[in-house]
């Protein structure tokens, strides 16, 4: 035993890979002595996807659907930064109205993913009727959402030179009354949360990072304004339609997982009045240009303000149908490092809530598919098997037979 | 003169010898090349008189005989700097730069499991990304590895 | 043979068994309901218990194999032991001596530490500081939960519940001046329920499912039942000292008040469930001795004065 007195008592509780308070793997190992942590060592890159390798060996506009797989919330945030790399090496003039489209989805995918947050920080604090509550609203802009591009995750809206749908009139409407509900909801929980003396209780004063450590160690997006930084992408390096916009950066200087559950509320008010302008403002015109399959030889980086924070992204072009090139730094990588320093000397219970504060990425895991019957209004989920089914037939019209292909290409791998 | 051009004169003044590499790709963003026994000279005057303090990350690139790193350096203005160097593969040796970013930590450590660098003064501590088990002398990101050749074993 | 009886079936175990199993999905109803969820069907805590005894026991290799089956069974006897003590639909209960409601709640007390056992024998670390955590809170809510089950009782003078009771059927009005004891000892009975707000013990993103973290199967399946139960219980007997109404009626219109003052009492605990994030274990000993003891010092104090005055 050659331990000193001080850590006589002191053990180590693993929090992960697998945990019920991540839902992402990724390891925390805590020292503990009493209910008190003493130390944190974390391990990440459980969820290491070689994704910067795949982007290597596949075409540039295959790698904006690998890209927008990084991460299930933010996938709008993470294949705008992309392609708005690959268009600038390109040269490519995006028209006007496709960048409000962009602008308007990376709005509402950010309404989307505080909702979430919110949601998930009310799980980790024990209040789960807050998570019930938020989740169910936040099926309002996930339907919207579904609506405009097709799913409620995944957009698979953006592409190199534009976007891929357009949108019509009558969304506009949807959009607005949307936004109305959601607002009035987001005005509640502002309220919830400011003065609900059991959720103010967990929240204040735990997680503290003063503005220095915050500028010290990289912290970005929400994390940082809580601490009074004044950082904005939208605002400093205006990407998408933001320039033409008018929203404040909401910032905070209580320091702690209070200050940043404000900040995130207090900015879905600010997304929801981009949104409101994009309606209003969205020129007409075409919504993408031809993009050349080959991209000319350069670089470029892309910064883009997803709603966890700063996402950056280098691209780098040889001249040919494949990047040389791309780097992704997620804003998780840049939070995470003021874990440590946040949980230094607080309890085991705040841990789930400060982990939970900077708002860590998590996938999507998948969904059912619900079919309505025009007719008779009867709703039905769709077995795999009858999906597949569906799939074939929905192929076969179209002039494209599955089963046809694959023959084909079975005889061309023997040969 | 733009706000770009001010920050070009500024530092070509200090440092003769980066006239031809300092360039303006377009407003707001900026690229530097700088041989790496200056690197660290230029890096702490961009850093501190040049007021690029946040840093957006570290890139790695594989450039055929030697190894590429391109800093990504921001003001708070939101104008952007690449400011690249590059040591040979053969001898792949860098230091770390957490004494001024100590959030550079992880992103040292992707291009040390990654492209095989060595960075020196780096802490002692878990790797990122790679798996424990991963062997030493194998760096998925340079342009020879590829999943077949690497070690064979089943991801 | 009707002792058997009344041990087995009522209103013993049989009876407490399938009221716990209700209550509990009055509990998980209401809960969902409040939340704007659709909640289980009526019979999903039955389900959930008899899908648990099919499934199998894993005892951990380093827990102590005696202890770790030894407490489920454990925690089960010492609440249905208690409820013979309890007057139900009448005045008088099943068994009744001088002082048995120090014996109630002693025999309360026994499943938490049956909880603590099971948690430390089963050795892992999450069980372990769940474990610690359940005794903790244990010192924090049993001093104020006794202050205020003792204030009624220093009203009627009496240790005994079934004269309690009577004391409050004969004078309907005195029980007025219990309400606070009676709010004191809902909350203390939250933290023995080890529900939200005080789930500390079983927190579960921090400590997995805490004290039961290692429990499975058939010994998690009495851990659960017994938890419902005393839930039956512990409301039972706030309703038997605090709620004295309708007790000296017919016996199936008194049945009916009973099972309508537990619900309600179990409604109290599932709105501050609803309402309420968990508090963190410091926070809860705080709360405890700093507001919830004090207050039931001024209750004691108030049932002195109105004896000195009134009586």
């Amino acid at each position: 035993m050659h331990d000193s007195h001080e850590h006589e008592h002191e053990f180590k509780i693993p929090l992960g890979p697998q945990h019920p308070a991540l839902k992402e793997p990724e390891n925390f190992s805590i020292a503990l002595k009493g209910e008190k942590i003493m130390g944190v060592d974390i391990r990440l890159g459980y969820n290491h996807r070689g994704i910067e390798k795949a982007c290597e060996e596949r075409t540039f506009l295959q790698d904006v659907y690998l890209i927008e797989r990084v991460c299930g919330i933010c996938s709008h945030s993470h294949s705008s930064a992309y392609v708005q790399a690959v268009e600038e090496i390109a040269g490519l003039s995006v028209p006007r109205r496709a960048l409000y489209i962009r602008t308007l989805i990376g709005e509402l995918e950010r309404v989307h993913s505080h909702f979430l947050w919110l949601g998930v920080a009310g799980h980790e604090i024990g209040f789960d009727t807050l998570l019930m509550y938020t989740w169910r609203d936040r099926e309002i802009v996930m339907d919207l959402l579904a609506q405009l591009t097709g799913n409620r995750v995944n957009y698979g809206i953006n592409t190199i030179g534009g976007v891929r749908r357009d949108i019509t009139p009558e969304y506009g409407k949807d959009i607005l009354a949307a936004i109305a509900t959601l607002e009035e909801r987001t005005k509640y929980y502002i309220q919830i949360a400011t003065e609900e003396t059991s959720i103010i209780k967990r929240l204040s004063g735990v997680g503290m990072i003063s503005r220095q450590d915050a500028v010290r160690l990289g912290a970005v997006g929400p994390t940082a304004r809580a601490s009074g930084v004044d950082r904005d992408i939208r605002r400093e390096d205006p990407y998408a339609a933001y320039a033409e916009l008018d929203f404040n950066v909401i910032t905070d200087d209580h320091c702690d997982v209070f200050g940043r559950t404000v900040v995130r509320l207090k900015e879905l008010l600010e997304s929801f009045k981009i949104i409101r302008q994009v309606v209003a403002k969205i020129p007409d015109g075409p919504i993408a240009v031809r993009a050349p399959r080959k991209i000319p030889a350069g670089e470029a980086l892309s910064r883009y303000e997803a709603p966890r924070g700063e996402d950056v992204h280098y691209v780098k072009s040889n001249g040919g149908e494949k990047p040389e090139r791309v780097k992704v730094r997620a804003p998780t990588l840049a939070n995470i490092q003021t874990v440590k320093h946040m949980l230094r000397d607080r309890f085991l219970a705040d841990m789930p809530i400060v982990i939970a504060a900077i708002d860590p990425c998590f996938s999507c895991t998948d969904r059912l598919v619900g079919v309505r019957h025009l007719d008779n209004h009867k709703r039905e989920t769709l077995s795999w098997e009858n999906l597949r089914l569906f799939s074939l037939g929905w192929h076969r019209a179209r002039g494209f037979d599955v089963a046809i292909a694959e023959k084909k290409l079975h005889n061309l791998m023997e040969h | 003169m733009s706000y770009e051009e001010d920050i070009r004169q500024e530092t070509v003044r200090r440092f003769d010898f980066l006239k031809d590499s300092f360039k303006i790709v377009r407003p707001r963003r900026l690229t530097l090349d700088v041989a790496y026994e200056k690197f660290s000279e230029v890096f702490d005057f961009l850093v501190h008189q040049g007021k690029f303090d946040i840093l957006c990350a570290i890139t790695g690139t594989d450039e055929g005989e030697d190894l590429g790193f391109i800093y990504h350096l921001a003001q708070e203005s939101g104008v952007t700097l690449n400011l690249k160097t590059r040591v040979p593969k053969s001898h792949p040796v860098i230091q770390t730069i957490t004494g001024v970013f100590p959030g550079a930590e992880i992103y040292e450590r992707e291009i040390v499991d990654l492209f095989g660098a060595k960075v020196q003064g780096l802490r002692q501590g878990n790797r990122y990304p790679l798996t424990d088990d991963w062997p030493e002398d194998e760096h998925p990101l340079r342009k020879d590895w590829k999943p077949a050749n690497g070690s064979g074993r089943e991801m | 043979m009707s002792a058997l009886f009344s041990i087995l079936i009522y209103p013993g175990f049989l009876f407490l068994a399938l009221f716990g199993l209700i209550a509990e999905f009055i509990d998980r109803k209401l809960y969902a309901r409040m939340q704007n969820r659709q909640g289980p069907p009526w019979f999903q805590p039955l389900a959930d218990f008899i899908k648990l005894l099919g499934k199998e026991d894993i005892v951990p290799d380093e827990a102590n194999p005696r202890m770790f089956r030894l407490m489920p069974l454990f925690a089960l006897t010492a609440v249905v032991s208690s409820i013979i003590y309890i007057p139900l639909w009448k005045t008088g209960a099943l068994y009744s001596f001088s002082g048995d409601l120090v014996v109630v709640l002693y025999l309360l007390t026994l499943p938490t530490l049956a909880f603590f056992i099971g948690g430390w024998y089963s050795t892992s670390l999450y069980a372990r500081i769940g474990s610690v955590r359940s005794l903790t809170q244990m010192f924090a809510y049993e001093v104020p939960l006794f202050m205020g089950l003792f204030s009624p009782a220093l009203l009627a003078d009496s240790w005994t519940l079934s004269e309690i009771s009577q004391f409050y059927v004969d004078h309907p009005m005195y029980s007025f001046f219990n309400v606070l004891g009676f709010a004191i000892s809902l909350i203390a009975l939250l933290g023995k329920l080890e529900k939200a707000p005080f789930d500390i013990p079983e927190a579960e993103t921090e400590i997995v499912a805490g004290t039961f973290t290692e429990y499975s199967g058939r010994l998690f399946a009495f851990f659960r039942l017994s938890i419902d139960i005393e839930m039956v219980v512990g409301a039972s007997l706030l309703a038997a000292v605090f709620l004295p109404f309708g007790l000296s009626g017919d016996a199936v219109i008194g049945f009916l008040i009973y099972i309508l003052k537990v619900l309600l009492v179990v409604f109290l605990l599932t709105l501050a469930r609803t309402i309420f994030a968990r508090m963190r274990i410091d926070q809860m000993v705080r709360f405890c001795w700093k507001y919830l003891v004090p207050l039931a010092l001024v209750q004691l104090l108030a049932i002195l004065l109105v004896k000195g005055v009134v009586l």
